[in-house]
């Protein structure tokens, strides 16, 4: 095998794995806190896009520069959600309702942008969006490379957001323990609420940097809800850290089985390893981020 | 709950219900459009399907979202056998052979996945099955042999003077029956009754000397042989079909959510739910396509808020509080 093509496979790899690993975030934390598994992540996800798009066709705004907003735009979008429909789920009937609600959820709004949107796929083109320089024989996509920065740091921001500060340590403390952590005064219902809304910002901003990296179409949905459950049973729930490692990973996977196997069996790689950690370690590699109590 | 095997004589009005209704059914061909035969050919189709994801998801509480993935072996085991045996054959003999190896393909595929998938609950067995149906279909598309992306050709096995919908809707008919009598048979059995206490508290029920394993794997391979057989008629009903047309996301969905609608673990929840969305989503709003989605959805969500046990569920909580209430206080004599 030549050096050259197995490098560039890698590279290509971890620049698609970093964006896979944002897109997966949200759902980790969401998973990990109220063990919600979100159908409608994807859908979020493709929300956080078509705002993307939506302000780099009609104001020429760089989405880049959209994202504040649009994560203050799916925090509150997520925090309602949240609070009303699945709330309600788990308290009338059970966690598995939770399931149900948010894919309804999905298709509701999956059908919603295709009657504002249609059907169509669609993408951003910023004028980066071709632009790709070399080192030695191995090229680099500017925008894969920009969409791989942006992952990062966000995932920084994640990990210190849930470390760091006193939000953060409301998050992890019902996490570990819902019932304790109401009798120590911390209203439950409203840090869940304020974890779901976090964790649809991520989707949101994951969302931006997808439209500009790849195109997307309101059917990519379910696509993308898949690859986070994906990614989450390869890393572990919760944590940013575990996110980063299993978007890498099924990044790694993807581009090595398109390379060398054939591009058309991506998908059926995919839910192979899907499958296979699911019945050999269903906690994934790194484990449950606040798992010491479960 | 009502775990109590129903006697002769209170099933009695129910068995008359059922067998009209039958009567109904039978002669409907002859009277109703071509359209509504299409439509209850569906209705029974949907019926068969969430009748047997029940046995698994509605009795045991394993609840599949990747049944859809039986329909898919079932139509291709049937389609290549049924174009390996060539025209010698009879076509109900193709037929029943066909159905046959089909649902023995499905039972077998499900006998290897079901020891080391029930070792999963909850949402990682729900997901684990959504993964595999998503790769039986990729595979399906990607080995020629199987010829998922070219689409197979079923024979044509209607008889010569029957319209092919109305032989259908027959052949629909009956399985759906049957399939609804195995599964009264078993939930009324020793058998039916270890599912129930998995479902409401797996590791008590084994500790109390269930045989969980054993009844777990045998409720999956009997489900899954089922929507298998079911998979073989759907795919020589379609005469034509590829990959995607079998191995369809929302069939796993629709056999969940006709359950739900009626009612998780009861008999007559599914034939309600499949008879509600069927009629919403064909007859009411045949006309609005791009908004069966969303409607499928909403309905999904104010269900689970509104009535979390199913139509028939909420019904019977309804009947019991009522009696409860008619009952004189026993504990008030001092």
């Amino acid at each position: 095998m030549p050096v050259g093509v197995f490098v560039q496979t890698m590279v290509d790899g971890i620049m698609l794995g970093g964006v896979l690993s944002l897109a997966a975030a949200g759902f980790s934390l969401i998973f990990g806190v109220m063990s919600v598994v979100s159908l409608a992540h994807g859908a979020m996800v493709v929300i956080g896009a078509y705002l993307a798009y939506t302000s780099w066709s009609l104001m020429g705004i760089d989405p880049l520069f959209m994202i504040p907003c649009i994560m203050l735009v799916m925090f509150v979008f997520g925090y309602c959600i949240q609070r009303t429909i699945i709330q309600w789920a788990v308290e009338r009937s059970s966690l598995v309702a939770s399931l149900l609600v948010t894919f309804g959820l999905a298709l509701v709004l999956r059908n919603t942008l295709d009657l504002i949107f249609s059907p169509d796929v669609r993408s951003v083109s910023p004028p980066y969006a071709f632009m790709n320089f070399g080192i030695g024989s191995i090229s680099f996509d500017v925008v894969r490379l920009i969409g791989l920065a942006a992952s990062l740091c966000m995932l920084i921001f994640l990990a210190i957001l849930l470390n760091r500060t006193g939000f953060g340590r409301k998050i992890r403390a019902t996490a570990q323990q819902p019932f304790a952590a109401e009798i120590c005064g911390i209203n439950v219902a409203h840090i869940h609420g304020l974890t779901y809304g976090v964790g649809t910002a991520f989707a949101g901003v994951a969302g931006v940097i997808i439209g500009i990296v790849m195109p997307f179409s309101p059917n990519a949905e379910g696509h993308w809800t898949l690859n986070a459950f994906v990614v989450v049973v390869l890393g572990g729930v919760g944590s940013p850290t575990g996110a980063l490692l299993g978007g890498l990973l099924l990044g790694l996977i993807e581009t090595f089985t398109a390379r060398f196997i054939g591009p058309s069996l991506t998908n059926a790689m995919m839910f192979l390893i899907l499958v296979l950690m699911l019945l050999f370690r269903p906690q994934g590699i790194l484990g449950h981020a606040f798992g010491e109590s479960r | 709950m009502n775990t109590e095997a129903p006697n002769r004589n209170s099933m009695l009005p129910f068995i008359w219900i059922s067998a009209v209704g039958l009567l109904i059914f039978l002669i409907a061909p002859l009277v109703v459009s071509m359209f509504m035969v299409r439509v209850l050919q569906l209705f029974f189709l949907s019926v068969g399907l969430a009748v047997s994801w029940s046995i698994l998801g509605g009795f045991s509480g394993y609840w599949s979202f990747g049944h859809t993935l039986f329909i898919g072996v079932g139509a291709f085991v049937g389609g290549n056998l049924a174009s390996a045996l060539g025209s010698d054959w009879s076509p109900l003999g193709i037929l029943f052979t066909c159905m046959t190896a089909g649902g023995v393909a499905s039972a077998l595929l499900a006998l290897i996945l079901a020891y080391p998938l029930l070792r999963l609950r909850g949402i990682y067995f729900a997901i684990a099955m959504l993964g595999l149906a998503e790769l039986m279909s990729e595979l399906a598309s990607n080995i020629d042999v199987v010829g998922g992306a070219m689409g197979l050709m079923t024979p044509d096995i209607v008889p010569e003077k029957l319209n092919p919908a109305v032989f259908y809707y027959y052949l629909f008919l009956v399985m759906g029956v049957i399939i609804l009598l195995i599964a009264a048979r078993i939930k009324y059995s020793r058998f039916g009754y270890g599912l129930t206490s998995i479902r409401e508290d797996e590791d008590t029920a084994k500790m109390l000397g269930v045989p969980t394993e054993r009844y777990k794997i045998t409720a999956m391979v009997i489900s899954c042989g089922l929507v298998g057989i079911l998979g073989v008629l759907y795919g020589f009903s379609l005469g034509y079909f590829t990959a995607p047309s079998v191995f369809r996301v929302d069939f796993s969905l629709n056999m969940i959510l006709h359950n739900l609608i009626g009612g998780i673990g009861t008999l007559m929840g599914p034939i309600i739910g499949a008879g509600i969305m069927i009629f919403l989503t064909q007859v009411v709003l045949g006309n609005l396509l791009n908004l069966h989605v969303m409607i499928t959805g909403l309905l999904v969500i104010i269900i689970v808020l509104l009535a979390p046990a199913g139509i028939l569920g909420t019904v019977k909580k309804r009947i019991q509080t009522r009696r409860l209430e008619k009952k004189p206080k026993v504990f008030d004599d001092e």
